[in-house]
């Protein structure tokens, strides 16, 4: 009997682990995002949210009807931008990004930012450590 | 907007909640510190609560027990509510309308009435049966309900990430 509830307890402590282990990630890539969809955008930026846990960089993009749609591309947060190189201050409103990610589950105009080309040329993997999404645990990411 | 939407956003534009939102270690580091707490602080709670389940330590008297543990239950809980009301400041707005943090506080303080209650019940007539294997229903019902609560807690906590949503 005490045997079995201390496996019981065991199994109950596992099973929240599991629950919290990706202790890196906010949330994981495919709570939020879908990665058959992936897709594009050029766009100026109209707004900068340089937080944790996660960034968002506003950009407005002309859609195929010619019309300005703005979107959020969420990115990791500080810490995890500014390891790979890309620091606050290095991009402005008015600036041109453009963002290689996947949009979001609730057809929102929100995007996974897995890959922004900052106006100066740089290439930077956008995505959350430890999200499971697509190009995590590639360690030049990291 | 409400009044209490209104304190949010004041919190949230503070400048030294501003400067933890976006802190480059300070978040992490403050989040880290608020799950490793939780495990002290509820760790050492379930033991308790275990004990007066007749789980482990069953030939024990309850307030051995209890009472060498309270000071790491104390200080996890000291640890847990500085650095999670510094979390909670750094998005404040976004918490303000977060379902998974709202019934979290409903649950926190569901726990502590639970803790209360039993203090002043059951836990104060503990020397009548404190070296029972099995202690009163009143003080198991406050343990089974003092488990759940916490696990309720926890799981909220960690569900607040998937119902945050930017605008």
């Amino acid at each position: 009997m005490r045997t079995k509830l201390l496996a019981a307890g065991g199994a109950l402590i596992l099973s929240l682990g599991a629950l919290l282990s990706p202790a890196a990630a906010h949330h994981s890539f495919s709570a939020e995002f879908d990665g058959s969809k992936p897709a594009r955008l050029i766009g100026r930026i109209t707004k900068v949210e340089w937080t944790n846990p996660h960034s968002y960089f506003y950009v407005d993009v002309k859609n195929s009807r010619g019309e300005i749609v703005n979107w959020a591309c969420e990115g990791g947060g500080p810490g995890a931008l500014s390891r790979r190189g890309w620091k606050k201050g290095d991009v402005k409103i008015g600036d041109q990004l453009v963002v290689d990610g996947y949009l979001a589950k609730d057809g929102s105009h929100t995007i996974d930012a897995r890959r922004v080309t900052l106006p100066d040329g740089r290439s930077i993997y956008g995505g959350t450590p430890g999200d499971g999404g697509p190009g995590d645990g590639d360690v030049k990411n990291k | 907007m409400t009044a209490l939407l209104q304190v949010c956003a004041w919190i949230h534009d503070l400048p030294w909640a501003t400067a933890i939102r976006e802190s480059e270690i300070t978040f992490p580091a403050l989040e880290t510190v608020h799950v490793l707490s939780l495990g002290l602080m509820v760790g050492t709670i379930a033991i308790v609560d275990l004990r007066l389940l007749g789980v482990v330590l069953r030939h024990e008297p309850v307030a051995r027990i209890a009472a060498p543990l309270l000071p790491a239950t104390w200080i996890g809980f000291g640890l847990m509510l500085s650095t999670g009301g510094l979390l909670f400041a750094a998005e404040a707005t976004d918490m303000y309308a977060n379902p998974a943090f709202r019934l979290k506080l409903l649950l926190l303080g569901l726990a502590g009435l639970n803790m209360l209650v039993f203090h002043f019940t059951s836990y104060s007539r503990r020397v009548r049966w404190g070296s029972e294997v099995s202690p009163p229903v009143g003080a198991r019902i406050a343990a089974a309900a003092s488990l759940t609560l916490w696990t309720g807690v926890i799981i909220m906590g960690r569900a607040i990430a998937y119902f945050h949503h930017h605008g």
